[in-house]
């Protein structure tokens, strides 16, 4: 009865069958023993034994993914061993105060940490020597296990020989990192890398338009009527509360409306309604939306517009609300209405571009003008597209127009920043001060780069000067780092080619051969330099195209981490085990390095990992009930100074630091009309004079001349002042040969990227348990698929005109014909002698293409997809781990 | 007294996040092929050419949900009933448990459930399967997927409490009939849920 049995047909499906499991397992040997939950000691305890052995503890458990959400953990450790995961059940449950539960990933956390391709000991390649020796190896080569002294030695070396020959801006390590970052700074600077990664084009409009695009309160959200979710698949990529609170909205009964090319899992949930989108076609779909308001609103019977926030807030969107000088012809409504370029934004002519059929686009448009509490909230996903520097002013100019700025109840919001998805406003609860140098946003002392102003990496290079006391600022923009380091050259700014010869590439604080665009590109580059040196827990890409590689540790292996939730919880989370094997931590390395290159190692580690810790934890301020005062969060006493073994002094605050230490998590306590409320832009829709944004003009500035300049003197393309429609390089426009006649061309299909449950960016891609739960990648259209002979399971070869992969597909109606979404972070494996990736990473899809303010453009990128005449591929839980060291010793 | 402990599932706030699948993995130390708590999700539909306007597509019923099933814990376990050796019984509070030290991993117990509970373990070589972590609940703790869902679409209790809190639902497509084992379950449908054994979508492969 059961081999029919639905369960197993579909475990059948998703998952090889146990008769191969076990010819792999044969040849895994050991590993999958270790896969299945052993404990460093390799003590397997099971249920029976448990029973026997003392009690545990639980700890709480450190998680830094930086998926943008939060979740609490904690460990269960008995006799040293990490038994099981748990999560949070500090507070009870309640809509005002629900529990920080984690996700799958958190879940698996043993499985990461406790994993046969994390990195033991230090490595060098086996043709590599001094200058670089056989480069064309990296990637491929053999490794050797050396000791520390010989590795430290050897990257010291290097990097002086290197800096002494080519200058300090011939070292590149694009995010360092806090302490590997401290050492660099120190060693008097190194080029550093520029440019959003999550936030799209939202990085910078906002600095000079006045559109913060922040969320209201949760609890002010609870009026909503209407949200819009634009993009946004937060029960998969912001895992945990804002799910949740969204849940809660829609039980209340609240309307959810779903804009994306694919109906996600968070639709699956919520959704009433979708409306499909091409992707990269995003801001054709509101000029759409913007013209039908326009010719449908009449103020007297058919109020849609909200002229009265536009007249008084904005400048810019008709012609009797121009700055000052600016272009009379030059405003939004006429733009739309096409009266100078004569043609009109109309439904029609949305729908051509972005595939969503018109009445929708009306209807939607109507029903957000028309529903008093409007929520639209996005992520910054359809910003992560060539030229679409004009849709987060477009976005704004939607959101002004159609009333729902300034009011409760209503917001329009993007969730790039990590705290704020569906809960805006000031942090309840803060962690670090300026008496500690870890904390983000605050640093005691920073050292600075020289090399990019003294400032941290990632500032707008309008703001840091080009150039400062004679010392031209160096800094690498991301999309264009690897045709930079290949080409010897690099875009500063418009007409501003200046020469780069990169000859070292460290890797600390990021996978940056999976992150960025142009795989192919990037590892052409990793193989022309004379020195690569990696350092992570994991043997990754970057590790695997090194020359030498160090171990380190993970948090769970140092003293201890605190990091903020969302604007209301504090995490305190402990060390779980003992450094694995010979990993090091990132800080002794940096000061490791930096005595050997006659640096100071107490500047680049003042003090102790944990006092800095002790120091943040007694920082930590937290919101009085009356919602503008701030008190220490925790008690310390003289006796807890003395037991901690730290430097101190005792305070007065509203918990104490033992019991912190213990629960690991402390919830500002919310309730319906509490004191922490907050309505974004409420004080300048009121009133605007003396509350204005932050633009030149104090105004929202639909037409802003300033940031049209600032797009311009980057010097990639240009933009018109008011926000117009720019066809993105590889959007869906590139899809096709001839565009008026409709024939496709040679990468018919657009490809985007999918924040997916199993990873956090490139995080726990190896993690065996995460591999087999999420066992596809892929989500490809039945229409498409059909057409091309392709069947659900089946191995697909995707091209672009940058690189080509290899993934299992699931053929699905989820996703509007003609798209195709794949998990985005896995890590590459090139087949040397293919060229194919056989790790299907979305950057070998995707280029390194320059636009506007530099986004990335993941998702515009255009592919063709063919079913794989070849060997299928394995599903990834039952590829053989990549271990660099082949006399394993376990 | 005996009493009838079984799982509650809410469909309707399911996202197929696959916490439970993991969080259940962790806590049995389970080797990969074994999964006592599994999603499916089911989904149907299509797309239609747009009346009017050309190159434009409709989706037109679009629906997917996912359904998080472990071991029903049945009133009438057909698991129990084919077990040669008496390894796999119900206990007293409902729950249906297999005793590894009897076990001879036959396997007809993994061929007779319509859930696919019983599991092979190839480590062990005998079989396993949920528990309803009757040792958590033993020390007050609840079952650790019914713990980690961020959706609290779990829960867990006894049978007639769950149905007076939530409801007599007990399947929805994909999964069997109920009346094959009568599942201890209690399953709150997800809005577009659609009746065993009527069901006009597909169980497809989750991303």
């Amino acid at each position: 009865m059961n081999k029919d049995g639905i369960i197993s047909q579909t475990l059948e499906k998703t998952m090889l069958t146990r008769r191969s499991f076990l010819k792999w397992s044969g040849v895994l040997g050991g590993t999958v023993a270790l896969t299945g939950g052993v404990g460093l000691g390799f003590k397997v305890l099971d249920k029976a034994v448990a029973e026997e052995v003392k009690e545990g503890k639980w700890i709480p458990a450190p998680c830094w993914l930086d998926c943008g959400s939060k979740g609490f953990n904690k460990a269960y450790v008995v006799d040293g061993v990490i038994v099981r995961m748990g999560t949070d059940e500090t507070v009870p449950e309640s809509p005002d105060c629900p529990p920080l539960r984690s996700c799958g990933k958190g879940r698996a956390s043993r499985n990461s940490y406790l994993n046969p391709t994390r990195l033991k000991y230090p490595m060098k390649r086996k043709n590599w020597e001094p200058g670089g020796g056989k480069k064309e190896l990296r990637g491929k080569d053999e490794w050797v296990r050396i000791s520390w002294d010989e590795a430290l030695d050897i990257v010291s070396s290097e990097l002086m020989r290197v800096r002494d020959a080519y200058g300090q801006a011939s070292i590149y390590s694009c995010r360092p990192g806090t302490y590997l970052g401290r050492f660099l700074d120190l060693f008097g600077g190194f080029l550093q890398g520029w440019g959003a990664y999550s936030g799209g084009t939202w990085r910078e409009p906002g600095k000079f338009n006045g559109f913060p695009a922040s969320f209201n309160d949760r609890i002010d959200l609870r009026k909503t009527q209407l949200f819009v979710l634009w993009g946004s698949n937060p029960a998969w990529s912001r895992a945990g509360l804002p799910t949740y609170y969204y849940t809660q909205y829609k039980k209340a009964g609240a309307k959810f409306i779903f804009v994306d090319p694919l109906y996600n899992a968070t639709a699956q949930v919520l959704a009433d309604e979708w409306v499909p989108v091409r992707p990269a076609t995003d801001h054709a779909l509101i000029l759409g939306m913007a013209h039908t308001l326009l010719v449908e609103d009449d103020p007297a019977t058919n109020p849609l517009i909200d002229w009265d926030f536009l007249n008084r807030c904005t400048i810019g969107f008709d012609k009797d609300h121009m700055p000052e000088g600016a272009d009379p012809k030059e405003n939004f409504v006429d733009y739309v209405l096409g009266t100078y370029d004569g043609e009109p934004k109309t439904a029609e002519w949305a729908a051509e571009i972005c595939g969503t059929p018109p009445e929708k686009i009306r209807a939607l448009a109507r029903e957000i003008a028309m529903t008093e509490h409007v929520v639209i909230a996005m992520s910054t996903s359809p910003s992560r597209v060539h030229n679409a520097d004009s849709w987060p002013p477009v976005v704004m100019t939607f959101g002004a127009m159609t009333g729902h700025l300034g009011k409760s109840g209503s917001c329009v919001a993007q969730d790039g920043g990590h705290k704020t998805i569906s809960n805006g406003g000031q942090a309840l609860i803060r962690g670090g001060s300026s008496r500690s140098f870890n904390h983000p946003f605050q640093r005691a002392e920073p050292i600075g780069n020289a090399l990019s102003g003294g400032g941290m990496g990632g500032a707008s290079l309008d703001i840091i000067p080009l150039e400062k006391d004679g010392i031209p600022h160096t800094i690498l923009g991301n999309v264009q780092s690897w045709p930079a380091v290949l080409e010897g050259k690099y875009q500063a700014a418009k007409d501003d080619i200046r020469p780069l010869n990169v000859q070292l590439m460290y890797h600390g604080h990021e996978s940056k051969l999976t992150n960025c665009v142009g795989v192919m590109k990037g590892i052409e580059a990793h193989r022309k330099v004379e020195f690569v040196v990696t350092q992570n827990v994991w043997f990754n890409p970057d590790a695997q195209y090194s020359d030498v590689v160090l171990p380190v540790t993970s948090r769970w292996e140092r003293y201890g981490d605190l990091a903020e939730g969302f604007r209301e919880q504090l995490l305190w989370t402990h060390q779980l085990m003992e450094p694995w094997f010979e990993a090091k931590d990132d800080i002794w390395i940096a000061r490791e390095l930096g005595v050997r290159c006659g640096l100071d190692p107490k500047v680049i580690e003042p003090w102790s990992l944990k006092q800095e810790i002790f120091n943040q934890v007694a920082d930590a301020r937290v919101m009085n009930e009356d919602g503008e005062t701030m008190e220490p969060l925790v008690t310390i006493t003289n006796k807890d100074i003395q037991e901690f073994g730290v430097e101190g002094e005792p305070q007065q605050g509203r918990i104490p630091i033992k019991e912190f230490q213990e629960k690991g998590i402390y919830h500002v306590p919310r309730k319906e009309g509490d004191n922490y409320g907050s309505v974004a832009l409420r004080a300048f829709r009121k009133d605007p004079e003396n509350s204005p944004v932050k633009s030149a003009s104090g105004k929202l500035e639909i037409h802003c001349q300033s940031y049209a300049d600032y797009i311009k003197h980057r010097g990639w393309s240009e933009i018109r002042p008011i926000p117009t429609y720019n066809p993105p390089v590889e959007g869906y426009e590139d899809t096709f040969a001839d565009w008026k006649n409709k024939v496709k061309g040679e990468y018919p299909l657009q490809k985007f990227d999918l924040h997916v449950a199993r990873r956090t960016h490139s995080n726990y891609d190896n993690t065996p348990w995460l591999r087999e739960t999420y066992p596809r990648e892929v989500y490809m259209n039945s229409i498409d698929a059909a057409e091309r002979g392709i069947k659900d399971g089946d191995t697909v070869l995707i091209r672009s005109r940058h690189g080509k992969v290899l993934r299992i597909v699931t053929v699905t109606d989820r996703i509007i014909p003609g798209a195709i979404a794949i998990g985005w972070g896995s890590w590459i494996d090139i087949d040397e002698e293919t060229g194919i990736d056989m790790g299907g990473a979305t950057n070998t899809l995707s280029g390194a293409i320059a636009t506007g303010q530099e986004a990335k453009g993941y998702n515009s990128c255009n592919v063709q997809v063919e079913k794989w005449t070849g060997a299928p591929l394995l599903p990834d839980h039952l590829k053989p781990p990549k271990v660099p060291l082949k006399d394993e010793n376990l | 007294m005996s009493t009838q402990l079984g799982f509650y599932f809410n469909s309707d706030n399911c996202v197929s996040c696959r916490t439970c699948v993991i969080a259940c993995k962790d806590k049995n130390d389970n080797p990969l092929g074994v999964n006592f708590r599994r999603v499916i999700s089911y989904e149907g539909g299509t797309w239609l050419p747009h009346p009017t306007v050309k190159g434009v597509m409709l989706p037109s019923n679009i629906f997917v949900y996912s359904v998080s099933v472990a071991c029903m814990h049945c009133v009438k376990p057909i698991c129990v009933e084919v077990c040669p050796t008496g390894a796999m019984t119900k206990h007293d509070n409902g729950i249906v448990a297999v005793n590894q030290d009897k076990c001879i991993g036959c396997r007809l117990c993994q061929q007779s459930c319509p859930y696919g509970a019983p599991q092979f373990n190839e480590v062990k070589g005998v079989m396993s399967k949920c528990d309803l972590c009757q040792d958590l609940i033993a020390n007050g703790e609840k079952p650790a997927c019914v713990a980690s869902c961020p959706q609290r679409a779990l829960d867990y209790g006894e049978l007639s409490e769950l149905r007076n809190k939530y409801g007599e639902g007990n399947s929805i497509e994909p999964l069997p009939d109920p009346s094959l084992t009568w599942p201890a379950v209690v399953i709150n449908p997800h809005r577009q849920a659609q009746p065993p054994g009527q069901g006009t979508g597909r169980i497809v492969a989750e991303v």
